[in-house]
């Protein structure tokens, strides 16, 4: 019986496509949220929907490094990715006659240049090595954008972006806080759209071969090699992947924030945030990275409603209690809880059953737990 | 008849130690050669750079005719290089399943996924771990590790089998086991090289004994000429427990 129960289960497995489920379901809430939020709160939805956006920032940009992580490859460049995105789109404006739109797939692109010169020379390096590398290269990059002749990309100064939208404001037919929201609305929808294209990759990465290479390399690299998967060019192609978003990324919101400045679009506050929020969430899955940025945000919300001043003690302490007693995270968590929950239920013996020690679950969702029966 | 895997004077040093010192060797299309020889003669060693693990200091290895200097362990594996190791590493966050399916998915370029689901199916039926294809790998035993580290590099599709150790570790009737199961590959058209240290296992399985002390061929031949060459005695015999099991 026992021969029987794993194809059962992979079958099962497949049956529901939860990750496509989830997109679905994240681009109809995406689709609605706006209105709702404006049925809901009126002028307050300007605020919501800011919210909105930071938090889909956030969470593209922590599933863009968990791509990368699944490799075992730590990086510490995001902030040099999330910055050549913003000063490309920056640059074309200045100096090129081409339309605003072609800066956001442009920063993607220069992101992905850096991504396979950098990687192609440093990750050959192992953990700690190459996180030391990519942080040393979004300092340099830092640095010369800092030094580039002002007329060419505004030294300290930064330069000017230009909004993506601009709404008009037209009296008599709508109030002034409404030009505000529309704003905010289609921004919302662009953010919305660069996450469903972030979760299309990570999907796609996890149901293809790929993503048993990337655990192979993660948990052994020379084993992996020796099985014939080529752990170099597996993991320049995680990092392409990983900078194309957060290149994007960088460059919609040079648009939304109305400048770009070498401290604030290299910020190391940007790396710190891509990689904190999956490790909060669950890393390795596509779920985690999200449910860590969701979570964070409204964390950090509540927390800045509550105590206007020092809120951001609080949020550090959250964190480090949840990396303290979570360290699979809150998908991790929840999913290995779920897991148990099941394999006590139906009463099967531990040896056919999975049991995960490792930091997360592999597959995008927490799997539901086995139907009786089912190994039978 | 040509040798499908031959080293020439191969050698490798660690700062001031030669661990393998002008090694050669050629192994035949479908014979089973061990590598006999004290702890440290460099037997791993000698494999890491067979497989592309180490870089040798000099020397060469060529599998088929073919130079596999500067190549890889991934290209080597495609090329059809095997490995299973002494220290028996799988993926602990994966099934036993996709511990295999990595070794056929990767192992060959170009293999379907379809494809490379029934080769991992046929190397997890061959070594008989059918019954625990979607457990974790952690959750198995010694024996079943075992299995599984052979099961993945049969996965490869290899023309040549480096077994490193296999039967360390395990009790008389698992190490029988474990001795039907090389014939088996052999008779399926493997070429087979192994390190063992178990010597009635040496004994029942290799055709020709390639013996190493301190990092050089001792000697080499078939099991009953070797055990008998009075430095090969004499190297076992520096170690007591290496002495008796011989």
């Amino acid at each position: 019986m026992n021969r029987a129960a794993a194809p059962a289960r992979a079958a099962r497995r497949r049956a529901v496509p939860w990750d496509v489920v989830g997109l679905g379901l994240l681009v109809v809430a995406a689709a609605f949220m706006p209105d709702l939020l404006r049925a809901l709160y009126d002028r307050a939805a300007v605020s919501y929907l800011s919210i909105a956006i930071n938090a889909l920032s956030l969470a593209i940009l922590a599933l863009s490094w968990d791509v990368l992580a699944r490799t075992g490859q730590l990086s510490l460049a995001h902030a040099a990715f999330y910055g050549t995105g913003a000063y490309t789109t920056a640059l074309m404006l200045r100096h090129l006659d081409l339309p605003m739109w072609l800066g956001i797939p442009a920063g993607g692109l220069m992101a992905v240049a850096f991504a396979l010169l950098l990687g192609g020379l440093t990750l050959r390096l192992r953990a700690i090595y190459f996180a030391i590398a990519t942080l040393a290269f979004a300092e340099v990059l830092k640095a010369v954008v800092h030094h580039a002749p002002t007329a060419f990309a505004g030294g300290n100064a930064g330069m000017n972006v230009a909004p993506l939208f601009r709404p008009v404001f037209v009296a008599g037919q709508m109030e002034r806080w409404e030009v505000a929201y529309l704003r905010n609305e289609a921004y919302f929808y662009v953010y919305a759209g660069l996450l469903a294209l972030s979760v299309l990759i990570s999907i796609a990465l996890q149901r293809s071969r790929l993503r048993h290479a990337f655990t192979a390399i993660r948990t052994n690299e020379d084993v992996a090699g020796v099985m014939g998967v080529r752990p170099a060019r597996v993991k320049l192609l995680a990092f392409m992947l990983s900078a194309s978003t957060v290149g994007m990324l960088g460059a919609v919101e040079a648009h939304r924030v109305g400048s770009v400045l070498p401290d604030q679009s290299f910020s190391v506050a940007t790396t710190v945030l891509a990689l904190v929020t999956p490790i909060f969430g669950g890393l390795y899955t596509t779920l985690g990275p999200i449910v860590g940025a969701l979570g964070l945000s409204s964390v950090q919300e509540l927390l800045r409603r509550t105590f206007s001043d020092g809120y951001l003690i609080g949020y550090g302490v959250v964190l480090v209690l949840t990396i303290l007693f979570m360290p699979r995270g809150v998908v991790g968590t929840i999913g290995h809880a779920w897991r148990k929950r099941g394999s006590r239920s139906t009463g099967t013996p531990p040896a056919s059953r999975p049991q995960r020690a490792g930091p997360a679950p592999d597959d995008a969702p927490p799997k539901p737990p086995s139907q009786p029966g089912g190994d039978a | 008849m040509s040798a499908i895997l031959r080293a020439t004077s191969l050698a490798k040093r660690f700062g001031g130690l030669a661990a393998v010192d002008d090694v050669s060797f050629a192994v035949e299309r479908g014979e089973i050669f061990a590598i006999i020889g004290p702890n440290g003669a460099g037997k791993t060693t000698l494999l890491n750079l067979v497989s592309g693990l180490l870089l040798p200091t000099a020397g060469k290895v060529e599998l088929d005719g073919r130079d596999l200097t500067g190549l890889s362990t991934a290209e080597r594996c495609h090329l059809g290089l095997g490995r299973a190791f002494q220290v028996v590493q799988p993926f602990p966050e994966m099934t036993v399943r996709e511990n295999v399916l990595v070794g056929a998915m990767f192992g060959k370029p170009g293999v379907g996924r379809g494809e490379a689901e029934r080769r991992a199916d046929d190397a997890i039926a061959l070594v008989g771990l059918e019954g625990r294809a979607g457990d974790d790998a952690e959750d198995l035993t010694l024996m079943e590790e075992k299995r599984l580290e052979i099961a993945r590099a049969l996965a490869t599709q290899p023309a040549v089998l480096l077994l490193d150790e296999v039967m360390a570790g395990l009790r008389p009737a698992e190490a029988r086991d474990a001795v039907a199961l090389v014939r088996r590959l052999r008779d399926e058209g493997l070429t087979i090289v192994f390190i063992e240290h178990v010597m009635p296992v040496v004994r029942d399985l290799a055709d020709r004994v390639l013996v190493m002390d301190y990092g050089k061929v001792l000697t080499e031949g078939r099991y009953a000429e070797v055990t008998q060459d009075q430095r090969v005695i004499e190297a076992y015999l520096g170690r007591d427990d290496e002495g008796a099991t011989a």
